[in-house]
Order: C-alpha cells, then structure tokens, then sequence
C-alpha cells in the first residue's frame, strides 16, 4: 500500500515568490494522478518537493503516513521522469538503467544477478532490448524517452513522478507512448503522479486529475466530473471551455467538405 | 527582358572577382615589403618598390567594368608595366629563397593580371553585350571556378602561416645539429649530434629536467586538487562572498608577475621554502588557479542540473552525485586545465630563477639561460636543450589533442 499526502504544503522561493500556497492533495494507492495546469502554475514545483529536490517551507508531505519533509531523495524510494530525460551521456543504456540498482544501500542492496535481471526484464518491456550498448546520444527521443522511463521504474519505486514527459515528442510519438505509459500503469500498478499543461493528455490518462493555477488547488477529482461540474470559473476556462473549442474545431474542419457536396 | 538585363549587371567573369580581393592582398604585401628593400638601404630598389605599389592601387582602381575596354585597355598597360619591373626587380638581387618569394608577391599578381584580363571571358565581357545563353554559360563556370580559386588563395594564405610557425623551428633545429656554437652558415651545411650529447650526458640536464618535470606535474595536480571543488562550488552553490571571490581571483590576474615578486620572496623565505620544489609548485599554483578556477567553472555549469537531479533519486548522495556523473563528464575540461597549469609551470622562468640559487634546483628553463652566460653564448648547446624541452611539450599535445579539442568545444552534454 503505498499513499501519499500533501498537508497544508508551502513553497517559497528563495527571492520570496510563492510558487505554492496552502496546497492538501492526496494520492491513493495505484492511482494515476495528473496534476494540471497553466504554465508557471506550480506544477513541477509540488512534483520536487516530494521528490525532495526542493525543500518544503511550509506544512508536510507524507509517504505512507511517514513525514517525508527532510528524507534525502535517493532514500523516498520514488522514480522521475525528467522533460529533458536527463540521461547520463557518458554511459550505455544498460548502465543508465542499472545505475540507480547499483547505488541501493543496506537491506536494499542488490547482488549482480539481481540486478542484470532487473535491466533485462524492464528493457525487454520497454522493447530496449537491441540498444543496451549504445550511448544516449545514439538513440531517438522516443527511445531515450523509454530509457528515462525504465531508469524511473527499474528500481520498482513506491510512486513514479513525471514531468511533462512527452512534450519533446513529435503529436504521433506522444500519443503512442501516451498510451504505452497507461498500459505500464495498469499492468505494473505503480502508484504515478504526471504533470502536464496539456488538457487532452490529462483526460485520457488520469484517474483523477488536480487542477493547480497561481499555486493554489482548483479542483482535485475524476476528470469527467471536473469537465461536467467544474468547480470555479479558473476551470470552467481552463479545462471545459479548452476541449469544447478543440471539439468544435475537429467538427468543423471534417463538416467543410460535406457541406460542399450538398 | 528585365530578367536578362538584370543578370547582365550580375555576370561578372569570375576573373575580375578574384583579381578584385587578390589585387587588394598584393598591395598591402608589397607595402609590407617595401620594409626590406628599406633595410637593405637600396634607394633605387626601394624606389622601384614604391612605383610598384602605386601601380597596383591604380590596377586596382582600374579594373574594368561590363562594356568598358578603355579601362580593361589600362589595366593592361599598367599590368605589363608592373610585371616588368617585377622581372628587373628579380634580376638585380641575389636568387636566395626569400628574395624570390618576395618579388612572387608582385610578380605573380601582375602576371596573372595580365593573363587573366587578355583571357576570352573577360575581352568578351568588356567588348560585346552578351547574350543571354552566353551569361548563362558564363555563371556556370564561375561557380564551378570558385571553388579551385578560393582554395588556391586559402592555401597560399595558410602556408604563409605555416612558414611563420615553422621557419624559426627549422633554424632552431638546424642550429642544434650544426658544428660549432656561433650562429650563421646555411640551413643543412653540417650535421652532428655533439650537441645532444653533451647536453645529455652532463648532470645538470637531467637535475634541471627532474626538477621541471617535478614542479609542472605537481601544479598540475596540487592546481586540480583545489580547481575542481573550487569551480564546482561556484557553479552550483550561492554562498556569501561567492561573486566578490570570483572578482578577486581576476583581481590578482591584473597585476604583473613582477609586482607581486618581492612579496613572494620574502613570503617563500620566511617559510623556508627557498629553493624547494614545494615552494615552487605553490606559487605557480596560485598564479595559474584564476583561470582554472574560471575555466572548470564554466564547463561546469554547462552540465545540466537535472542530471545531478537524476543520480540523486536514483540514490547518490552529493559526493557521489559529484564523483560518478559530474567527474566523468568533465575528463576533458579537466585534462585542458591539468595541461594549462602543467605549461605554464614548464616555462616559468622568472619565479624559478628568483625562489632557486643552487644549480641542483634549478628548472629547465633556468638552467638553460644559465648555459648561455657561463659557457658564454653556447648557441648550439641552447638550441639542443630547448629542443629538448619542447618535446615533452609536443607530446603531450599530441596525447592531449583529442581531449583539447573535446573541452575547447565544451558543452558537448547535451542531448
Ligand atoms: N528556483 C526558483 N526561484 C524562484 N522562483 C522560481 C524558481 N523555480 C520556479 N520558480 C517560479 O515558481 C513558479 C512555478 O514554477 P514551476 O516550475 O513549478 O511551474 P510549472 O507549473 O511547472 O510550469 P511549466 O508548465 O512551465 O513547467 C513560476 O512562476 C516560477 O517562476
Ligand atoms: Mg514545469
């Protein structure tokens, strides 16, 4: 069982922005959670903070009830997906995703065996299997984009984080690994929180999805009911308004050419 | 219509083009070189050389234009009046090597002046109006021209650099293997090792050599050991005084090494580190650090800071974040920095000789300029031992050269 919660979370930056404010947010077990917003909104900030790459100045976060407010990164058992990858250049495929198998400590800790099974297996679901010796800088950004995937779920984190991992990808790929990132959800479980600005990819992913603008929650539910009763004007703009408008435009282009023959 | 009129005014013969810049490069040699005729103290070549020179502004200025075989007609004249005084020029010094690739420099250009504007395109460019098919033919050619003319005059301009870079090497060279210390006689008249083996063979060679080779390396190392964490620091942590430190590493740059001279010594001599390798290595290292410091910290920041992000979840901690994904990243700004401190540890010659006064510490560069003086102007004996000296020099540039090229391009992470 793995949960997370955010109670009352502040973050102010060093120059005094508030990038969030007051923010309770919680995430069940094996739940897909998009958090959505504008840009600048405080996305990728909540997403650090939990990560523990940025520090907490206000409230708590809790990983399975425990107060993770001054854990190490490395030690809150969670995987990132960075945007830009974040690959390290100077080692294979198969390194970079043995890496952070190789860096466990105590009872964690993995015999050689272990982890070139682990790598096998994750590069064989993320069909890598071809390129565990070549280097980043030789692979596409989609497959890249899978590496930064396995390396995240290799070491079977209790929650995997992404931030906005797709936008580097062309409209065709990232509706692909869209998909692929939900089939790996449902079939590893893996509790996952994703951010996006991206209305469409957070209907289709989310189970539930929370709503962020100026670092303040809007709305935190399944997405339909924020699309049917959203809950301020913030939403009903943000989110209703934007797919309408992208609906009517669909229709309208594929109408023209009926209209035409009558 | 327009359309052929307007190609009309852009077809010029590829010729003109090229006479156009090179004339320009012609001038400005010759007015260069007018300096040795100066020298030599030759009046009537100088005044010769000063007529050449006008000439080729008025060639320059001359050159023809679309329709214009008036001008093409004095470009002509003035041309064969250069080459011809060019060809006197030639005559009247001695046929040495260098006197010949001086008078090239007017002979050439106005040769090929005259060539070029007695050539079928340029008399049909300036006598007749073209037709268009003729245009058409005539921009063909030039493109396909282009390419040989603008790599002859790439070449001739680099092999003049080459020539600068490796004429004085080929006298040190020739001085090192020639009999006798005095200077003088022809490149190759006479060949012996008695140099090197003097040099070789004697103590002080290989003292000084140990010396050098002592005191460069451990800059390198004492310089990196303190480089490295300094430049990380100042690329990734806000501190106080960080910005005020950085200014003032620049600060001491500003002086010259001679200021801060006495201060050294008297600080080297309170701590007895007068004449010792470390005393050295210290001072060097201060002196060099600034712009490793600056130089790591610069490629230091090109690395992205996700990255470090990246190994920290996957459950480093700092010092590990540092030494298995920043340090490897950074091999090749580090070997630029470990050869830049070790260099100019190599060649110091003005601490070495002030810290040391016994010949048993004396570095390379030292003991050299002291083979000079007490054996009185051994020339050749000097050359030999600067040969010497740069060989460890040139191969480690040579071991060097992949990774110099890699950190001087830095950035290379990306992706
Ligand atoms: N290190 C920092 N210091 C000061 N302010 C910051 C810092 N990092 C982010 N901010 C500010 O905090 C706010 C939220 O930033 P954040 O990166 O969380 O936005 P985001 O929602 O992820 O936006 P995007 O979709 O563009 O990535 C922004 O207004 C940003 O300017
Ligand atoms: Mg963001």
């Amino acid at each position: 069982m793995v949960s997370v919660e955010f109670e009352q979370v502040n973050k102010q930056y060093e120059d005094g922005f508030q990038a969030v404010q007051n923010l309770t947010l919680d995430i069940k077990d094996k739940e897909f959670l998009v958090l959505l917003g504008p840009s600048g909104c405080g996305k990728s900030t909540t997403l650090r903070m939990l990560a523990g790459l940025e520090d907490v100045t206000g409230g708590n976060i809790r990983i399975d009830g425990m107060k993770v407010n001054h854990l190490p990164a490395g030690a809150r058992g969670l995987g990132m997906v960075f945007q830009s990858y974040a690959l390290y250049p100077h080692m294979s495929i198969h390194d970079n995703l043995s890496f952070g198998l190789r860096m466990m400590k105590g009872t964690d800790k993995l015999d050689g065996n272990e982890i070139s099974k682990r790598v096998k297996e994750i590069a064989q679901l993320l069909e890598l299997d071809d390129h565990l010796d070549k280097k980043p800088k030789e692979l596409s950004g989609g497959q890249r984009q899978r590496v930064a995937l396995g390396r995240a779920l290799v070491r079977r984190p209790k929650v995997l984080l992404m931030d906005e991992p797709l936008s580097n990808l062309d409209a065709e790929l990232r509706h692909q690994m869209r998909n692929e990132i939900r089939r790996l959800h449902d079939e590893l479980g893996t509790t996952t929180i994703y951010v996006t600005h991206d209305q469409i990819e957070a209907m289709t992913l989310a189970d539930r999805i929370a709503i962020l603008d100026k670092g303040e929650l809007q709305q935190h539910c399944a997405p339909m009911e924020a699309y049917h009763n959203p809950a301020n004007d913030f939403v009903r703009s943000f989110l209703c308004k934007h797919i309408d408008d992208l609906v009517d435009t669909a229709n309208a282009l594929f109408k023209k050419p009926e209209e035409v023959n009558e | 219509m327009t359309n052929s009129d307007d190609m009309r005014w852009w077809y010029v013969p590829l010729e003109i083009v090229m006479l156009r810049r090179w004339l320009v490069a012609a001038f400005i040699m010759n007015v260069l070189l007018l300096a040795v005729d100066y020298l030599r103290a030759e009046s009537d070549l100088l005044l010769l050389g000063i007529i050449s020179c006008l000439l080729f502004a008025a060639l320059r200025a001359s050159l023809p234009n679309v329709n214009d075989t008036l001008r093409r007609d004095i470009s002509l004249v003035l041309s064969a009046a250069l080459l011809g005084i060019a060809v006197y020029r030639l005559l009247r010094t001695d046929p040495t090597i260098f006197n010949i690739w001086i008078h090239c420099w007017s002979l050439l250009p106005s040769g090929l002046t005259l060539f070029w504007l007695s050539g079928r395109p340029v008399t049909v460019w300036t006598s007749r109006k073209l037709s268009d098919s003729a245009i058409e033919y005539g921009l063909m050619r030039n493109a396909n021209l282009s390419k040989i003319y603008h790599a002859t005059s790439t070449h001739i301009t680099l092999l003049h650099f080459v020539a600068i870079t490796v004429i004085p090497l080929i006298w040190i060279i020739d001085i090192a293997f020639s009999e006798g210390n005095a200077l003088g006689g022809q490149i190759g008249d006479s060949f012996t090792t008695e140099h090197f083996s003097k040099i070789l063979n004697g103590d002080s060679f290989w003292t000084w050599f140990r010396n050098s080779l002592i005191v460069s390396i451990g800059t390198a190392l004492l310089g990196l050991f303190i480089a490295i964490p300094a430049g990380y620091a100042f690329s990734r942590y806000k501190f106080t005084g960080r910005d005020a430190s950085m200014f003032s590493f620049l600060l001491v740059q500003m002086f010259p090494g001679i200021i801060i001279l006495v201060p050294y010594f008297m600080v080297m001599k309170t701590l007895g580190l007068l004449n010792s390798h470390l005393g050295l290595i210290l001072a060097y290292c201060v002196t060099a650090l600034p712009l490793c410091v600056w130089m790591l910290k610069g490629f230091f920041d090109t690395i992205p800071r996700e990255l470090e992000e990246a190994a920290a979840l996957d459950g480093c901690n700092q010092f590990q974040v540092f030494t298995k994904v920043v340090l490897p990243l950074s091999t090749p700004a580090i070997a630029v920095t470990a050869l830049f401190s070790f260099l100019a540890a190599w060649n110091e010659y003005l601490l070495a000789l002030t810290f040391n006064t016994s010949n048993d510490m004396y570095t390379l560069p030292v003991g050299l300029a002291s083979l000079i003086s007490s054996t009185g102007q051994a020339w050749g004996d000097f050359a030999a031992a600067s040969l010497l000296v740069s060989l460890p020099v040139a191969l480690l540039f040579l071991f060097f050269q992949k990774f110099l090229i890699d950190g001087l391009s830095a950035g290379g992470v990306k992706g």
